[in-house]
Formats: structure tokens, C-alpha cells, sequence
């Protein structure tokens, strides 16, 4: 029994399943003889911590990660970003490990700074700062990684928007030699779980998808980019289909993505917002762009600051908690749901009522720990991305504040289950990042002592 | 007097260690290869600081990378 699973972040159903999968024979083979469906994602559907939670099995308010960026216990300011270290529940991978079982996990987020485990050979992820780092379990893969690719292992693309001719080169280029890694080491080493993860997806729809998607509000005809959606999934199933011949008859393989991808409809100013609802006020309001870490806020009159992102989250400014709070504690639960109301009613530029959502994470996850935010806020089913940089005139911006304008996270990746034993198409499923891990356990016989996850196994997936 | 005790490597790192060998003067068998280069490593290590995950630039630079891909 073996299990491979290709983790192709940020997949939309939409481009894999529809658009584009009369190009992709080999995923299209797949997808006629597997199982299929989407893949619910956690909240927030983002890269951290959503493939965490689906190689745990365990929700974020368990995992205590919330996203890339957390507050630093209450500052007002401080943050810190998460890395291999914040992540304290078991993967599969290490259960697997612990019954004997050997894995090869390649660029899956967060696995830098790297553990030195045994039977799991690591290579780590985008957040490695270079490959002058400890990037690899065991130590001495890294040379072998180095000449195999010609002395440059790509983690991850140079994201510079203004030259979208480099990106594009050095995705290809990032990619193929992530799956030049991974046929070596498939072919290398004996395995029973395989997965490599592949961030170029995520890369490529940030920064291209007003180019190839046609119902994105930039989007011009007959642009250089028009195609490169397709030439960039082409070449992935390409190389799904090689390293899959290296497979044997009884892997199993997936196909996985963390959340999907839309075109962005606009940024909404959360902290210019705030200000004119009267939950924060400024000692000195900037008439400039200026992230709010720097503005110079009254922290003394100031209730409520949010964070930008693909979603927003929101602190409050609570009397013994943050350094000058004053909000009373037994007010804040008033406090939130007043709030949350006035997010709830907030109207687009044109009028039309925005599809906002409000979650508060205890209750989202049943426990939430660690440094979460107070309430967690989807603008617009999140179309729009959160802008948390003030001193602008209007509270809603057609261009993102910071990055890429192009495509914003939707909640359903991809779920594709292919096992070339069982040849018949079977019934789409409904699947949540939480079931992948009890999911593959269970198909190497693992079944107990998993009674703390959240997800469950997939019995339409297994039988 | 030296005393040792036994590890364990895996078979094929054994071969490919004689075979490395072959010819060779100055190693008089696999064990004493491996202890030497151990001894190398380890001195190394102990030595030497390991470069920390994270430097204050690449935390910098990590920032940046995600704030251009609109993560922040």
C-alpha cells in the first residue's frame, strides 16, 4: 500500500476540473476513473494554515495558526511570522513514521526550519530564505538536491509585479526542477507516502489572472499572458504523468489544493473604515498611504484596528489586556456584536450590500488557541481582499494596497482520489481539509488514537 | 586505553565506503574512515555556529515576499 498525494496550492474546481481539463490528459485520466469533488477548506483558506489541517487533521483553532502573520501575544505593532517551529500536532507523516512507515514531503507549508526526523526525508518549503540554509532531512540531500539542480533549488519566485516576464520564467523554472527533485528522490529511496506540494499554482494566479481569466474586471483581450494558465497546468500534468509512472500499481494517489482562486473584485479599507465608524481614531490622520503599523494612532480613544490580507482580522483594544486598552472585558462580547453588525451592513461603492461574513474563532473552532485574532471578517464572500494601509481618500480601492490586483482565495480547492486498482468512475464527494489525514491514514490500517482530530475518514473515498 | 562501542550503519553506506577505500593507504578499514570524518563533523558543529533558520534579513525579506503576494 502506498500513498502519493500532489498538493497543487491555491487549484480552483473551476480551472482543473472545468476549464482546462481537456488539456491535462493525465490529470483527466484521473478524473474519469477516480473520485472527485471539492475540497472544502478551513477558515481562512490560506496557504498557512490550510495544509497543515489537512496533514493534521486538525482545525486552525487546534493548531493555533490563523495565517502567515500573527499578532505577538497583544502588541499593537509586533507580529511574527509562522514557520515549522509554531506547529505542535502531529502530521501523518510522523504518525506514519512512528509505525515504521517512510515518507519523502517535498515544500510542504510550513517545513522550515527543518526536523530531523526519522524515515521522513524533507525537503522544506517557499518560507526557506535560501538554499544557503539546512533545507533538507537527512543534511547531506542538500548537496545531492544542489547538483541535481545545476546549483540553484528554486523555493520559490522573485514576486516583483512590475516584471512579469521574470516571474513567469523563473515559475517554469522552479517547477520543473521541483519535480526534477522529486522524480530523483521517488526513484531513489523506498517510500510509502509521497507528497510533494507545489506553490507555482498560487504564484501563477496572483500574479497572471487578470491576464488569462476573461471575467476578470482588467482583464484586456489579446494580451501576452492569455494562455499562460494553460501552459503552466499543461506543463504540471506533463510531469504529474512522469513521476506517476515511477508509481506502482497499488499507490494510491491525490490530487489536493488548499483553497481556490477567483479573480478580485477590490480592496476594502478596514482601518479607514474603523476610523469613520468611530472605533479608531487617530492622533494625527496620514493623508498619504501608510501601513497601519506606522500611523500614529490615539490608542487611548481607539476601540478597534484590523489587518489586510486576503481576509481581515480584527483586535480589540481591551482594558488589561493591550498596553492602552479600554474596552471594560465583561464589555467586549457587546462590543464584538455590535461591531459585527456594522460589518454586516457594509454596502459596495455602488450601494449594492456587501456578503460580508463575521467569525469569532472560539466559536468557529470549539477551542482556538494561541494568537488569534478577535473576530476573523470575509468582505464580499471574500472577492474583496482586506487593505489595512490608511491615509487613502476612499474606503474602497479598485487595486489591491500592497500586492498583486489579480485573484483573491475562494473556499473550495480540489479533492481527486485515483487508484489505478479500482478503474471505474465513481460518484463525486464532499470533502474538508480535515478528513485528508484520517482519509490516508486509514488506508495504511491506521485507525486508532485518531479520536482528537476533526475531520473524518472518507468512507465513500475508501470503499 | 580507548573503549568504543558499536553503530550501525546502513549495508550499502558500508559498501560504498570500502569501495571508496579501495586502493587507498592511510584508512585502515571502513570504521576508521567513519570515525575520522565523524570526528570532523562533530568538531565542526561543536566549533562552529550553525547559521540560525532566520537571520533579521531574511525575516525582512520574508515580510516583503508576502506582503507583494498580498498576504499581509
Amino acid at each position: 500500500m502506498k500513498v502519493a498525494v500532489f498538493g497543487l496550492d491555491s487549484v480552483p474546481p473551476e480551472m482543473i476540473f472545468e476549464k482546462l481539463l481537456d488539456k491535462l490528459p493525465n490529470i483527466k485520466k484521473m478524473y474519469q476513473k477516480g473520485i472527485h469533488g471539492p475540497l472544502r477548506t478551513c477558515h481562512p483558506p490560506i496557504t498557512v494554515p490550510a495544509w497543515m489541517v489537512m496533514m493534521t487533521g486538525k482545525n486552525p483553532g487546534k493548531l493555533g495558526i490563523y495565517g502567515f502573520r500573527h499578532r505577538k501575544n497583544n502588541s499593537y505593532n509586533e507580529g511574527y511570522i509562522v514557520n515549522s517551529t509554531h506547529i505542535k500536532e502531529k502530521t501523518l507523516w510522523e504518525i506514519l513514521a512512528e509505525r515504521g512507515k517512510k515518507s519523502i514531503v517535498i515544500g510542504v507549508p510550513p517545513s522550515y526550519p527543518v526536523r530531523h526526523l526519522e524515515n521522513v526525508t524533507i525537503v522544506s518549503c517557499f518560507l526557506t530564505p535560501s538554499q544557503e540554509k539546512d533545507f533538507t532531512n537527512p543534511p547531506e540531500l542538500k548537496e545531492e538536491i544542489l547538483r541535481l539542480t545545476g546549483g540553484k533549488y528554486l523555493f520559490d519566485v522573485t514576486f516583483r509585479i512590475e516584471d512579469r516576464e521574470s516571474i513567469k520564467k523563473e515559475l517554469f523554472e522552479m517547477t520543473q526542477k521541483r519535480f526534477d527533485v522529486a522524480e530523483y528522490l521517488a526513484k531513489k529511496q523506498d517510500w510509502d507516502f509521497f507528497m510533494l506540494h507545489e506553490i507555482g499554482f498560487d504564484r501563477l494566479h496572483h500574479a497572471f489572472w487578470k491576464f488569462f481569466d476573461p471575467d476578470h474586471p482588467k482583464y484586456v483581450k489579446g494580451n501576452a499572458y492569455e494562455k499562460i494558465d494553460e501552459e503552466y497546468y499543461e506543463m504540471v500534468d506533463a510531469r504529474i504523468g512522469r513521476l506517476m509512472d515511477l508509481f506502482q500499481e497499488d499507490c494510491t494517489t491525490f490530487l489536493l489544493s488548499d483553497h481556490g482562486s477567483a479573480g478580485m473584485k477590490g480592496a476594502f479599507c478596514v482601518n479607514e473604515w474603523l476610523e469613520r465608524v468611530g472605533y479608531l481614531v487617530f492622533k494625527s490622520k496620514p493623508h498619504d498611504k501608510v501601513e497601519i503599523e506606522k500611523a500614529e494612532i490615539d490608542w487611548a480613544k481607539t476601540k478597534a484596528w484590523g489587518w489586510g490580507g486576503y481576509y481581515a482580522r480584527i483586535f480589540f483594544n481591551v482594558k488589561g489586556r493591550e498596553p492602552q486598552g479600554i474596552i471594560l472585558p465583561e464589555e467586549l462580547e457587546k462590543e464584538k456584536k455590535r461591531l459585527t453588525q456594522l460589518i454586516l451592513s457594509i454596502t459596495d461603492q455602488r450601494g449594492r450590500q456587501m456578503k460580508n461574513h463575521v467569525f469569532e474563532p472560539e466559536t468557529l473552532y470549539g477551542t482556538a488557541i494561541g494568537d488569534k485574532p478577535d473576530l476573523m471578517v470575509y468582505f464580499d464572500n471574500l472577492f474583496w481582499r482586506s487593505a489595512g494601509t490608511v491615509g487613502h481618500k476612499s474606503i474602497y480601492l479598485d487595486e489591491n494596497d500592497t500586492g498583486p490586483d489579480d485573484s483573491v482565495h475562494s473556499m473550495d480547492g480540489i479533492f481527486l482520489m485515483y487508484n489505478p486498482q479500482k478503474n471505474e468512475k465513481r460518484n463525486s464527494i464532499k470533502a474538508r481539509a480535515e478528513d485528508i489525514a484520517p482519509t490516508i491514514l486509514s488506508l495504511f490500517g491506521i485507525r486508532d488514537g485518531l479520536n482528537d482530530l476533526d475531520g473524518k475518514i472518507l468512507q465513500e473515498a475508501i470503499f | 586505553m580507548v573503549k568504543y562501542t558499536t553503530v550501525s550503519i546502513p549495508l550499502n553506506l558500508h559498501k560504498r565506503i570500502e569501495k571508496l577505500l579501495e586502493g587507498k593507504s592511510g584508512f585502515k578499514s571502513v570504521s576508521d574512515y567513519v570515525t575520522y570524518v565523524l570526528r570532523e563533523v562533530v568538531t565542526m558543529h561543536e566549533t562552529k555556529k550553525l547559521p540560525e533558520p532566520f537571520n533579521i534579513n531574511d525575516l525582512k525579506e520574508l515580510k516583503e515576499r508576502l506582503v507583494a503576494l498580498g498576504y499581509i
